[in-house]
């Protein structure tokens, strides 16, 4: 085993892509992605206001959508301006305030205020919809207050009458909608489940240009046991980042999701190891195992939620072994449940030890002779 | 060798590398199903609630119908307490609370006000707003209905009692992406993103495989004794005879498919998607000239993917993200298509609007035909010695 292992040490120092991937390549990835979202929170997102109106309640309400952290507003003279504007993608939103609005506000005539969001935009649209919509509500109360108080109701009946139900909304497991909580992890576990797919691919792949005569499975599990602690130690970064550095709320302890790192890198390598024993062509496994693993991050289950999905995708789902970590990761993170429960989640990795069968199988028949002129350009890289 | 002759050799170099044929005709045609697959039924609905129902009243019970009739909540089971509630959220089978205190019709009857409490599992964020919407709609209903008996119990007439309630009147309507679906918030970049990355990926392995294999064996090919003009001309012309197929398949078929708007003319789009390909084309050959390997262009595509995704301002807004990362991620002809495609086809902008966009993709496809040539000059020089 251990001259195995030395052989595999050997086989990173002469593949500076190899080693770049296992060691410094996903580290730079990670932070720069992490850097994109850095800022965590959408603020100041350009509005146009057109205000046709001019009275003192319509700028009162301008003030109001300018207090608003989330909206930006820019005055606009005519709606077309403001239309072209949004068409272009320069402001996510546009309002108007109808001429005459403070006239029919005072004469009870109920005047309409136009918001049109941009729904293109899910993300940026529905959330300033929302506080654009509270930014109005809340321009609005000191008007049918004064109006309560006028009409001979007492201070504190006035406010109990303007809203009799109040609400408290709590934003749980993530208190202030921090974006980089919520959509960072996903996106660096599948960039790390990527990085794990890959270096096992070209571990493997390094079998068709040497062969040797120890057995293919003792070959594929030096393997493993080689790459297992410095691909570990990539994950372990992840959540070093997110909880040390950037000190996200964390539920329990990140050690317990060890086990289920362990079992989500054991499940990467089967896969990949049959993918490689059915194809045996560096490029080909390659490609295939992109094509297979590349889309994992949709089928996580954390932008668009696992049981609004249709089957099918639920079951391609259970395909991914990113998807089976992620939901251990949540339920550590958000909910906090304990590490005896963390280690009965990891049984929903069982299936994938089943790909042993057909590894076995496939690796006792060895591998195909290879065609030279295939494979033989090895170590160039790039 | 006439450069009929040669696309046809090209495209049978193409065809018979079986690396290629997977990444090019599997994987576009694996991921119009694979990709959209998750978000099929657009809008998340009937999102599983917990409720906490500690006043036990008519209204209490009316506000939970009301709940429940929202089409975004589906009341699924009740608790005793806030405690009992929380260990269900964390099960992971409910996504939300809704806690109705003790005393509440009593305190709306009086005229004390009452709290209602609303809380959503913010992991999920698309779960967490629907909860949402879902209860202060419901919330805002009762609330009303409460409102409106208190101001007719004081002797208001019904209808100036109704126009007390709503001073004024605020529309506000989602423009573009009316349903709010998830399928055209995605697809339309997401799509071109994999035309872009296939295409990088095709030319790449063949031009390494080609570079590689004759730094092996030394046997001759049919390229090698070509110009480096020639050469590009031949292989671009031979890549876009398959990506125009392919690029009708996505933006034309799937568009439609998948009901993802097209406001834009086709001479409008043919325009814009012209530069595009062609900077696509000439830059996929001017990486390839760095490769020798036929598995690497795969791998380092793959790793640029997510962050191209993202960089290109469709999931996550452009005004925040970083500068930095904003003017370098310029240089990647997917970034300006796909924001320009989107003003085209589903803001509708017209073409003017995309004139920066165009302008940039015109300056790529320069710059990427200028660092194919030298590539290739490079590559055949290492032969013909």
């Amino acid at each position: 085993m251990q001259a195995l292992l030395r052989r595999e040490l050997g086989a990173l120092w002469q593949s500076p892509w190899q080693l770049a991937l296992a060691s410094w390549l996903p580290l730079v990835s990670m932070l720069a992605l992490w850097w994109l979202f850095s800022a965590a929170l959408p603020r100041q997102l350009p509005v146009a206001w057109v205000d046709l109106d001019n009275s003192s309640i319509s700028r009162e309400l301008g003030r109001h959508v300018a207090a608003s952290p989330v909206a930006s507003p820019s005055s606009f003279g005519n709606v077309n301006d403001a239309v072209a504007a949004m068409n272009r993608a320069e402001v996510y939103a546009l309002v108007v305030v109808p001429a005459g609005f403070s006239r029919e506000l005072m004469t009870g005539a109920e005047p309409t205020v136009d918001v049109r969001y941009n729904g293109q935009f899910l993300l940026v649209g529905k959330l300033l919809a929302a506080n654009l919509q509270l930014a109005i509500a809340d321009a609005m109360k000191p008007l049918a207050y004064t109006k309560q108080l006028a009409s001979g109701a007492s201070p504190h009946q006035a406010k109990v009458n303007m809203a009799p139900i109040r609400t408290q909304t709590t934003a749980l497991f993530n208190r202030n909608n921090n974006y980089v909580g919520f959509l960072v992890p996903p996106v660096l576990i599948a960039l790390w489940q990527l990085v794990a797919m890959l270096v096992f691919a070209n571990a493997l792949n390094r079998e068709l240009a040497e062969p040797t005569a120890t057995p293919l499975l003792k070959r594929f599990a030096a393997k493993f046991v080689f790459y297992l602690p410095l691909l570990l130690a990539q994950g372990l970064f992840i959540h070093a980042l997110l909880f040390g550095f950037l000190a996200l709320p964390l539920a329990g302890s990140v050690l317990w999701l060890v086990p289920a790192m362990v079992a989500m890198l054991l499940a990467v390598f089967l896969m990949v190891a049959f993918i490689f024993l059915l194809m045996q062509e560096a490029a080909r496994v390659v490609s295939f195992c992109t094509a297979l693993f590349a889309p994992a991050f949709a089928f996580m289950g954390v932008t668009f939620p696992v049981h609004d999905m249709p089957e099918a995708a639920q079951y391609w789902r259970l395909l991914m072994p990113s998807s089976h970590y992620i939901d251990s990761h949540i339920a550590l993170v958000s909910y906090g449940v304990s590490g005896a429960e963390l280690l009965v989640k990891l049984l929903s990795f069982a299936p994938f030890l089943l790909l042993l069968v057909p590894i076995y199988l496939l690796a006792a028949k060895g591998l195909r002779a290879q065609d030279l002129a295939q494979t033989g350009n090895t170590e160039h890289a790039l | 060798m006439s450069l009929l002759r040669l696309i046809l050799r090209e495209l049978k170099a193409i065809v018979s590398d079986k690396a290629i044929a997977v990444t090019l005709f599997g994987g576009v045609l694996f991921y119009a199903v694979l990709y959209p697959l998750p978000y099929l039924h657009q809008v998340p609905t009937e999102q599983a609630l917990v409720v906490v129902d500690l006043d036990n009243t008519s209204l209490s019970r009316t506000l939970i119908r009301h709940a429940d009739a929202s089409p975004k909540i589906q009341v699924a089971a009740a608790a005793g307490s806030v405690g009992e509630a929380k260990a269900m959220i964390a099960s992971g089978k409910f996504h939300g609370l809704l806690v109705i205190p003790s005393g509440f019709k009593r305190d709306l009857l009086l005229g004390k006000g009452a709290t209602l409490s609303y809380g959503g599992d913010a992991s999920y964020f698309l779960v967490y707003s629907a909860l949402v919407e879902g209860l202060v709609s419901a919330g805002m209903d009762a609330a009303k209905s409460v409102q409106l008996l208190g101001l007719l119990s004081r002797g208001e007439s019904f209808s100036g009692a109704a126009l007390k309630l709503n001073p004024m009147h605020l529309n506000a309507v989602p423009a573009y992406n009316p349903s709010l679906g998830y399928i055209p918030y995605v697809v339309p970049g997401l799509f071109l993103l994999i035309l872009h990355q296939t295409l990088l990926i095709g030319t790449g392995i063949l031009g390494a495989g080609q570079w590689g294999r004759a730094s092996a064996d030394g046997g001759s090919d049919y390229w090698r004794q070509l110009s480096p003009l020639k050469l590009l001309c031949g292989r671009a012309l031979a890549f876009a005879l398959i990506y125009l197929m392919f690029g009708s398949f996505y933006l034309g078929w799937c568009y439609h498919w998948y009901g993802v708007t097209v406001q834009s003319s086709l001479m409008d789009m043919a325009l814009f998607a012209l530069p595009f390909l062609l900077s696509t084309l000439f830059a996929g050959i001017a990486v390839s000239t760095l490769f020798v390997r036929r598995d690497m262009p795969t791998q380092v595509m793959l790793l640029a993917s997510m962050p191209v995704l993202f960089v290109s301002g469709f999931v996550w807004p452009l005004s925040l993200i970083p500068e930095p990362l904003v003017m370098v991620s310029k240089v990647i002809p997917a970034v300006p298509a796909i924001f320009g495609m989107l003003k085209l086809n589903q803001l509708g902008a017209g073409f003017s609007a995309v004139h920066t966009e165009w302008l940039l993709l015109w300056g790529l496809s320069l710059l990427y035909f200028v660092l194919a040539y030298i590539g290739l000059k490079w590559r055949l020089s290492r032969f013909t010695d």
